[in-house]
């Protein structure tokens, strides 16, 4: 009960003087949490009667009920001296228990963040389970953070939902070395694609020093990983749809979103084996290039001017393809692709005896203008390859998460193979 | 005399040069023309096969998965159709082990609405096993009193509910036929995901589901929904309905052996297949 005395008055002319003050609150530095030991009844209604000016900010942690429980105020660094001197004044007991709530928070903070990278750590993440974008993002941090020279990470632009589009840049020095691209996920819902990515970056990672080949590589070569192609897709297959292909962006006129983002490359763009309809799965957008994400890669490739090979990743079918696919006729360099795509299925096979048939687009899955790796390959980069990774049709996008590691596996021997040639021939 | 029968004759002559007039000319039926293995239409016409057979067979426990395709010939009939000789490997579609290898021909017709097969397979997997496998799921279908669902099979991470798994068998086979019906030369299925299954408790013998199914189809990229009722008894042909979203009415298997259509039984007697 609030009484109308001289001492409240004061009270509430002092406080009052602080009402104007400006309070900056983002932070919690200098701010004290002090422990109150009322002693009477009397002290109690002092404590209540603080707790109701409203301009100190004050937060009771433990309110003021009854003399024998401790009250505990956290009291912002403003109004510290005036609650000091109020709770001086009325002879009205208390400690500091704790000095600097921000330094305190900061502490927490970094514990958690080490904690967390300890726990996920790149040695603890599970590369054999199916991840949602954030712990992908995560992860690549986790690789830069534990590869520090050799692994960094670069943001090729933002996605049409203006998600980040990053990339991982394996690199020993020099600058701007002839190097290899490599990305996953263009699809969203072949979900093993992204997975086979994160686990191929950590091989790449951990195998440089030891592993005679990869180091050689990587001494004379970058290589640089696009892990999630579609973040957009691939956010909606976790909330929304998990057999969702396309992009997400909005199309005029049509009710329908989305374009495959792999009808959209200025190779044969609008030609057969792609749709005019914004419904379709293959709808190849308005233009090529209409879609972000792919022009983000085609702005990267360009400027980076020396890349060697373009390999991308999709599933399923257990295919390794060359182009052409926007047109039935095979590429000048057939032979040599051929060659180098029969040694990596090979080699791929070697492991777990998963066959891969080895062709051009068009005459080993089917005809399919505006694809990436045909673009690649008229832009100049030969050896232009994309996989179509397990399985046959059992599971088809649905691939139990224990064939994640296994496919990563073999995939990689695959794919060294390719990178090995190309190393060898440039 | 000479001067008559030459004049007789220049006609004649005129009439066998023709061809070389024109050039190239109307060409009579083309032979079997061989076919890559890795070609992707003998491929696609082996999976027909496979998707007749496992509808045919009408046994979850027996299904086969494509392995590898070891020959393929490809006949063209001018006006009638195209129709594929194939040999192949076999899987099992769950073990993924090699379970025998199969002859078949996918006739193509341009007048019928489905592809009409032939097929002939090996078997190496112990069929009394199979027959044992059924008849469980069979007798714990019968048992339930309370009817089985389920959700999303394989769920988004590829996992089956061991206790859905047989459940889900039976929608590939039931979706076999439908596959093998809606299968063009250019169009193929896959069978993605169970979307939903609901077990109707019969008072007869058999045992009978309702599935909401999702097939993948190959080169479009389109994901079908499908209704499907199945109604199985083991050792009897599988009954299937279904009304896929993008049609307008049900389509029903027959009663019969639906010999007109293809067949499973019988020798292999075709002079022209040469393997």
């Amino acid at each position: 009960m609030f009484l109308a005395n001289p001492s409240n008055m004061r009270l509430i002319l002092f406080f009052s003087a602080l009402a104007g003050a400006a309070w900056c609150l983002e932070t919690f530095a200098g701010d004290q949490v002090l422990r109150v030991k009322a002693s009477s009844e009397e002290e109690i209604n002092k404590l209540q009667l603080l707790e109701t000016l409203e301009h100190l900010q004050l937060d009771f942690w433990r309110r003021p009920s009854n003399p024998e429980l401790p009250v505990d105020i956290r009291v912002p660094f403003p109004s510290l001296q005036a609650v000091k001197v109020f709770l001086e004044s009325h002879h009205i007991e208390y400690s500091i228990l704790l000095e600097d709530l921000q330094v305190l928070i900061e502490e927490e903070k970094q514990e958690m963040i080490n904690n967390q990278r300890r726990e996920r750590g790149t040695s603890n993440f599970n590369y054999g389970a199916y991840h949602p974008l954030d712990s992908i993002y995560a992860a690549l941090d986790d690789l830069a953070a534990e590869y520090p020279s050799l692994v960094s990470k670069q943001t090729i632009g933002e996605s049409y939902e203006k998600r980040p589009m990053y990339i991982l840049k394996f690199s020993t020095g020099g600058t701007n070395r002839p190097a290899i691209w490599l990305d996953a996920g263009i699809h969203s819902r072949e979900w093993v694609t992204q997975a086979t990515a994160l686990w191929t970056a950590k091989k790449i990672a951990s195998e440089y020093g030891s592993n005679p080949s990869i180091t050689s590589l990587l001494n004379r070569m970058d290589i640089f990983l696009l892990v999630v192609t579609n973040p957009d897709g691939y956010a909606f297959t976790h909330t929304n749809n998990r057999m969702w292909r396309k992009t997400r962006s909005k199309i005029s006129g049509s009710l329908c979103v989305g374009v495959d983002p792999n009808r959209n490359w200025d190779a044969g763009f609008g030609g057969p084996g792609a749709s005019t309809n914004p419904c379709s799965e293959s709808y190849h957008g308005p233009s090529a290039n209409s879609e972000v994400e792919v022009k983000n890669v085609v702005n990267f490739i360009k400027s980076h001017g020396k890349i060697q090979a373009f390999l991308t990743l999709h599933s399923y079918s257990q295919l390794l393809l060359f182009p052409f696919g926007y047109k039935c006729t095979n590429p000048a360099d057939y032979n040599e692709l051929d060659a180098v795509g029969k040694a990596a299925a090979s080699a791929l096979a070697s492991l777990h005896g998963t066959t891969y048939k080895v062709g051009t687009i068009c005459s080993t899955i089917y005809q399919a203008s505006g694809g990436s790796i045909d673009w690649s390959y008229d832009y100049g980069i030969k050896y232009s390859f994309a996989f179509e990774l397990r399985d046959t049709g059992r599971y088809g996008f649905l691939l139990p998460a224990s064939q994640i590691i296994p496919t990563a596996e073999e995939t990689w021997l695959g794919l060294l193979k390719i990178m090995e040639h190309v190393r060898d021939n440039q | 005399m000479q001067r008559q029968s030459a004049a007789r004759l220049g006609p004649l002559l005129l009439l066998l040069l023709l061809p070389l007039a024109w050039g190239k000319g109307p060409s009579p039926p083309r032979a079997a023309e061989e076919l890559q293995v890795s070609n992707r239409l003998a491929g696609q016409a082996a999976r027909v096969a496979l998707h007749y057979l496992n509808y045919r067979l009408g046994s979850p426990s027996a299904l086969r998965a494509l392995g590898q395709v070891r020959k393929a010939t490809l006949k063209t009939i001018p006006g009638i159709g195209h129709k594929y000789y194939l040999q192949f490997t076999t899987e099992d579609y769950k073990s993924s082990l090699n379970v025998g290898t199969c002859l078949a021909t996918v006739f193509y017709l341009k007048r019928k609405p489905r592809p009409a097969v032939n097929i002939n397979c090996t078997y190496t997997k112990d069929q009394k096993q199979i027959r044992e496998d059924d008849y469980s799921f069979y007798k714990k279908m019968r048992q339930q009193t309370k009817p089985i669902i389920g959700n999303d099979i394989p769920d988004s991470y590829g996992n089956i509910e061991p206790a859905l798994e047989p459940a889900w068998a039976l929608a590939v086979a039931g979706s076999s036929y439908l596959m093998w019906e809606k299968s063009t030369e250019n169009l193929g299925y896959f069978m993605a995901q169970v979307k939903n299954v609901k077990q109707w408790i019969t008072k007869d013998d058999s045992i009978d589901f309702d599935y909401s199914v999702v097939l993948h189809e190959i080169p479009t990229q389109e994901m079908i929904s499908c209704h499907l009722r199945v109604i199985w008894t083991p050792g009897h042909p599988l009954k299937v309905k279904y009304f896929c979203l993008s049609e307008n009415q049900w389509s029903e298997s027959e009663e019969g052996s639906g010999t007109e259509s293809g067949s499973t039984n019988g020798i292999f007697n075709e002079k022209e297949a040469h393997f």
